[in-house]
């Protein structure tokens, strides 16, 4: 408690001296995040993330949980530390403005196929082509990178990898490995976009 | 400065992708095209070229680089493993040219800081309103006796990506089995603080697969530690049982000379006769720094924190390598194409800042360094800087290294984060 009392007046007067947080400190910061999450937030790594057009309230959580160890990372915890829960907001606001990019990317027909079919395993909360979640919460997934949603299921069916959304967690162990690849070639398809939803398997 | 043009800035900047739509602040639309050159096609210079011509597209950048081809070293070692193919490492200067930025190939050779203006091997003088300097690293072959720049030929460095790295992965292909891997490590600072140790993993990792099993892998150190120390030697006892011995400079390890013919690397006291030898020689900012006066007593360029801009020229900006920054001593900017990148970005809004003539934006500088102890085993570095009162400030509540009693899936997770970061990096620098 004491720590974290000492951190955030640290925090605090580091804000102090760099002026505030204004538009202007958010656009510098967040061009440092375009080295690994690409240009504008749209990801040119597969195992990366893209980040531009997702939920405010997802990003800011997400963020404040990694900053907060509530969340296992591997490398953004270190970062976010080093950030006030001001420059973190004015981050998650700025990177939900931007518009969210499908990304290009290469995938199995079948994969994407099989996966239409079991969608209803994960359209409760990200909707039938993973571009409306039904909250702010919740992430979209249309032509998200296959790969990182790969990870991200591999943490998550991991579990000694800490993860504050027990849902989540209990529904992708309810997946085998097979499924777990449909899902991700599914959304990474980004079915919206394609025109192939749900009722395309007749 | 008025209130005014400085919120007309921050729309500008903020829009930078809409900026052909937007409106220019009046003291910009008054003034001429100023001219931004930036020298040096790396990660930092591209970056820097970019990002001017992102932020102000009316601003005119000349980007002037001696290759057509930029080879990548972030990766590098994993060439010389087979991991990588080299191709996946190249980057070309064509996107910069579409958008807008004057790709000039050839080679500054002199730079008038009083004139505003820099020479060129091809004979072209070309004028600025403000210069970024980014030439990356010189080597200074003569420290060790026996070395040389055509030496290099035979026994690589494989510092700068390229023939250098095909040379040495030649060489550890045609190496016997039981043959010794020797890895001269220069007293630092160097570029790319964990590659050498890096490329130690990488190799004994080749040997395992190879069956060179009896192969050894020796690093001869002018330092006493290491970056990554701690997670290198669990990666290597775990994955490289007694294939990896490193010799600190306290015990030895610092070499002196060399004998091509025999490679053999002399230390004070001993000799190692290599199978295949590497030799990386000390570094000092490239000489085009030097020449002009920006470098300090120790060959690198000092700098302002705020900006980038050069402690000794005003409108010379230093960015990558070349520079010497951070929280000194003891908390230096690691010389990585990711601090490069953050660097390049703030001497960016600095310089568009400047001729716009407004204040510049806050300055962010952060690091992310991975390696590769193996393919599917990842380890990492990050650094967080902020600046107050024009002083550089090291964020010791973020930052450090991947802990050691990381899960297993945290190795595996960044060997693929790895992979990712290169690719948004090259995208983000040269896309």
């Amino acid at each position: 408690m004491r720590t974290t009392l000492l951190l955030s007046l640290g925090a605090a007067g580091l804000l102090a001296a760099s002026g505030g947080v204004t538009a202007d400190n958010i656009r510098p910061l967040a061009e440092t995040c375009n080295n690994c999450h690409g240009v504008d937030g749209v990801s040119a790594g597969h195992s990366m993330p893209s980040i531009a057009g997702l939920p405010v309230k997802y990003l800011t959580e997400v963020m404040l949980e990694w900053k907060k160890g509530e969340r296992f990372s591997t490398t953004m915890a270190r970062l976010l530390k080093g950030y006030t829960d001001e420059e973190i907001t004015g981050l998650a606001k700025h990177y939900a403005a931007l518009p969210w990019k499908p990304v290009p990317q290469e995938l199995k027909a079948k994969w994407i196929k099989e996966g239409s079919f079991i969608v209803d395993r994960c359209s409760k909360c990200h909707g039938e082509t993973g571009a409306e979640p039904d909250d702010d919460e919740t992430p979209r997934l249309d032509g998200q990178w296959a790969r990182y949603m790969e990870l991200e299921l591999m943490k998550y069916r991991d579990k000694d990898v800490k993860l504050p959304h027990e849902k989540m967690r209990k529904t992708t162990m309810k997946l085998s490995e097979e499924e777990v690849g449909y899902m991700n070639h599914y959304f990474a398809s980004a079915p919206k976009a394609t025109g192939k939803k749900k009722d395309d398997k007749k | 400065m008025s209130t005014i043009n400085r919120r007309n800035f921050v729309k500008l900047l903020a829009s930078a992708p809409l900026a052909s739509v937007l409106t220019v602040p009046t003291a910009a639309r008054a003034a001429d095209a100023k001219r931004v050159v930036v020298i040096g096609g790396g990660f930092g210079g591209a970056t820097a070229a970019k990002y001017v011509n992102r932020m102000d597209p009316k601003i005119k950048v000349t980007l002037i680089e001696a290759n057509k081809t930029y080879v990548s070293c972030p990766l590098s070692n994993e060439v010389i493993s087979g991991h990588r193919a080299i191709e996946t490492l190249h980057a070309g200067y064509d996107n910069l040219a579409k958008r807008g930025i004057e790709v000039v190939n050839d080679l500054v050779t002199e730079i008038d800081p009083a004139k505003k203006s820099v020479k060129t091997k091809g004979g072209k003088t070309i004028g600025y309103d403000a210069l970024v300097v980014s030439p990356g690293v010189d080597f200074n072959y003569g420290a060790i006796e026996g070395y040389s720049e055509a030496v290099a030929a035979e026994i690589p460095h494989a510092y700068k990506a390229g023939e250098q790295t095909l040379l040495l992965k030649k060489q550890l292909e045609a190496m016997p089995d039981g043959g010794l891997f020797v890895i001269a490590v220069p007293k630092g600072p160097f570029r790319c603080p964990p590659g050498p140790y890096e490329r130690a993993a990488q190799v004994a990792e080749y040997c395992k697969k190879h069956g060179k099993t009896k192969s050894k892998v020796l690093i001869l150190d002018a330092n006493d530690t290491f970056a990554k120390k701690g997670l290198f030697e669990q990666g290597w006892a775990a994955l490289y049982p007694g294939m990896i011995e490193w010799v600190p400079a306290s015990k030895d390890g610092k070499v002196v000379k060399i004998d091509p013919k025999t490679k053999t690397a002399f230390t004070e006291l001993g000799d190692h006769k290599a199978a295949v030898l590497n030799v990386i020689p000390p570094q000092v900012a490239g000489g085009i720094a030097k020449a002009a006066g920006l470098t300090n007593a120790a060959g690198w360029c000092e700098i302002q924190p705020s900006s980038m801009e050069s402690a000794v020229h005003k409108g010379i900006y230093v960015v990558g390598d070349s520079c010497v920054g951070g929280e000194l001593p003891t908390y230096p900017f690691p010389k990585s194409a990711h601090m490069a990148m953050t660097q390049a970005k703030v001497a960016a809004g600095a310089i568009v800042a400047s001729l716009n003539g407004v204040a510049a934006p806050v300055p962010y500088y952060a690091n992310t360094c991975y390696s590769l102890v193996a393919a599917d085993y990842g380890i990492s570095v990050v650094q967080v800087y902020r600046v107050e009162n024009n002083k550089f400030v090291y964020v010791k509540e973020a930052g450090g290294v991947s802990p050691t009693d990381a899960l297993p899936i945290q190795r595996k997770l960044e060997a693929e984060y790895a992979d990712g970061w290169f690719r948004n990096v090259m995208a983000d620098a040269f896309g």
